[in-house]
């Protein structure tokens, strides 16, 4: 449903989602709910000839049942959302699915840096490739992030996959993320981080194995490097 | 009568307010310009005399072509897409949110236009007197007697306007291919082989130090 209408391209996209529609349509079930019993009373009861609006102390039992029962209809709701969120929780940020690779991914004011391992698969090698504004993957693979900030918090982003994660100084937080199709999409920053904040913004290319891998044989330190040399 | 007095009154005052925004209309010709800079006055400082604790340097009285090819070059991604370059980072999202045609240049415009404000040296320990033999070595050739820059030598930046620890920055950046290294970049091309003869910090802080003593 809400795919229809920002794209899912993560393996863990669906599940988030689901927990959204699970928790909008319970908390939206019982806020059309109560609006409806609300202006019900507050027209019902209202002043009329001869009678005045009358101030309810809500002391009685009678009129205690419309709070009590509610809440513990509620509270069995709870259970639901507890629970879901728990499992969605674990699968997307306890649980860390062996890697194909690792990248390192740096947020400052106001761009996002990477850090590709490279042919040998290996960060901190001498093939590491190093871009600004550009993150580039392959489709059908997991992939670990480490996450820093060189300055003040910030928050890394992409909305196809349902991914967010606060970058925060001094820390190296590690995700992962699966992507499940190819195609050129935004990262974000979402978290407020100055006057930049508005177009801290960067792509995440996800692309097939071939292509990735010429991405790779091109962009090689290495490669640069010889066809630098004079 | 006492109608006709209010009208007259009104008349008056619809006058004078036309008036006193005409004359504010006029009073700034470039006013899309200053519009535009209260979003650099964040860092570069009201009178855009620089702001060293967040890395902007003093940009007022740059000549137009030079200011107009650098926020060219931070939109395009030219400069201020390198790993290492933390402060050029920092400058290209202000550029970028030049969006509409003609912003880049009435901004330009209203800097250019503002009186030179060149904070006093801050950088110790430089000689200028070997930094001279240096200059008229290698630097003069692009960047002029004056240090004022050269349009026709692919946009050689002026110098004479700078704060020291800038100059001293960009000329480590154009070392470590922090700046000036991109396909395509050919002032950058231009000037990186030269700072490269520069033997070492020293002979960069020599050099920064003779040129803070040219006239702006
Ligand atoms: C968030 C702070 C910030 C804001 C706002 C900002 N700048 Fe900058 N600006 C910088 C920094 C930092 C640098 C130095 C970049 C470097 O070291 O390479 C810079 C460099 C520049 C340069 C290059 C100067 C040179 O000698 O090459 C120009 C031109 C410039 N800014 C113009 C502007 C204009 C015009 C605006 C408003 C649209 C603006 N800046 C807004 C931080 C800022
Ligand atoms: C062959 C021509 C040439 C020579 C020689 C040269 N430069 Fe440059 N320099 C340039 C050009 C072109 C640029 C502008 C690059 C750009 O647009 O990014 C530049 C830019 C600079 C800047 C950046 C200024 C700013 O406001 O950001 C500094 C600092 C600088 N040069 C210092 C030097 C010094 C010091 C020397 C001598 C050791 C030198 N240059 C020699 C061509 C030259
Ligand atoms: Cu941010």
């Amino acid at each position: 449903m809400i795919d229809r209408y920002v794209e899912t391209l993560s393996t863990y996209a669906k599940d988030i989602d689901n927990l959204i529609l699970l928790i909008g349509v319970l908390v939206g079930f019982w806020f059309i709910l109560c609006e409806v019993i609300f202006f019900y009373f507050i027209i019902h009861f209202r002043a009329k000839d001869g009678k005045r609006a009358e101030y309810i102390s809500g002391e009685e039992k009678s009129h205690k049942r419309w709070i009590s029962a509610p809440h513990l209809l509620v509270l069995v709701c709870d259970v639901f959302i507890v629970v879901g969120a728990v499992k969605v929780w674990y699968e997307v940020k306890q649980q860390l699915p062996e890697p194909y690779e690792t990248v390192r991914i740096v947020g400052q004011q106001w761009a996002w840096s990477f850090v590709h391992p490279g042919a040998d698969h290996e960060l901190g090698t001498a093939d590491d490739i190093k871009t600004v504004d550009e993150l580039h993957v392959e489709v059908g693979k997991v992939y670990h992030f480490k996450l820093e900030a060189r300055d003040v918090i910030h928050s890394f982003s992409v909305p196809v996959f349902r991914l967010k994660q606060d970058a925060i100084p001094g820390r190296v937080i590690t995700g992962w993320f699966e992507p499940t199709g190819t195609g050129t999409y935004d990262i974000q920053c979402a978290e407020i981080c100055g006057i930049g904040h508005g177009v801290m913004v960067a792509r995440i290319v996800i692309e097939s194995p071939e292509r990735h891998a010429a991405w790779v044989a091109e962009q090689s330190p290495i490669t640069l490097a010889a066809a630098n040399r004079p | 009568m006492a109608l006709n007095r209010n009208h007259v009154a009104m008349f008056a005052l619809v006058a004078v307010s036309c008036f006193v925004v005409g004359c504010s209309a006029r009073a700034d010709e470039n006013e899309r310009g200053a519009d535009l800079y209260r979003l650099c006055a964040a860092c570069h400082g009201e009178s855009a005399a620089g702001y060293e604790a967040v890395g902007a340097p003093a940009i007022a009285g740059l000549p137009q072509w030079y200011l107009e090819a650098q926020l060219k070059q931070f939109r395009d991604g030219t400069r201020g897409t390198h790993f290492d370059d933390i402060m050029g980072m920092r400058m290209r999202p202000m550029a970028r949110m030049l969006m509409r045609d003609g912003d880049v240049e009435a901004v330009s415009a209203h800097v250019a236009a503002m009186p030179v404000a060149r904070p006093a040296p801050s950088l110790t320990g430089g000689d200028a007197d070997n930094g001279k033999a240096i200059y008229t070595a290698t630097c003069v050739a692009c960047h002029g007697a004056d240090g004022v820059g050269n349009q026709g030598m692919l946009g050689a930046a002026p110098l004479n306007h700078s704060s020291d620890w800038y100059l001293f920055r960009q000329v480590e950046n154009f070392r470590a291919g922090v700046r000036g290294a991109r396909a395509g970049d050919q002032g950058g091309a231009l000037m990186r082989p030269m700072v490269l003869q520069l033997a070492d910090e020293q002979a960069i802080k020599d050099v920064v130090a003779y040129i803070m003593t040219l006239a702006n």
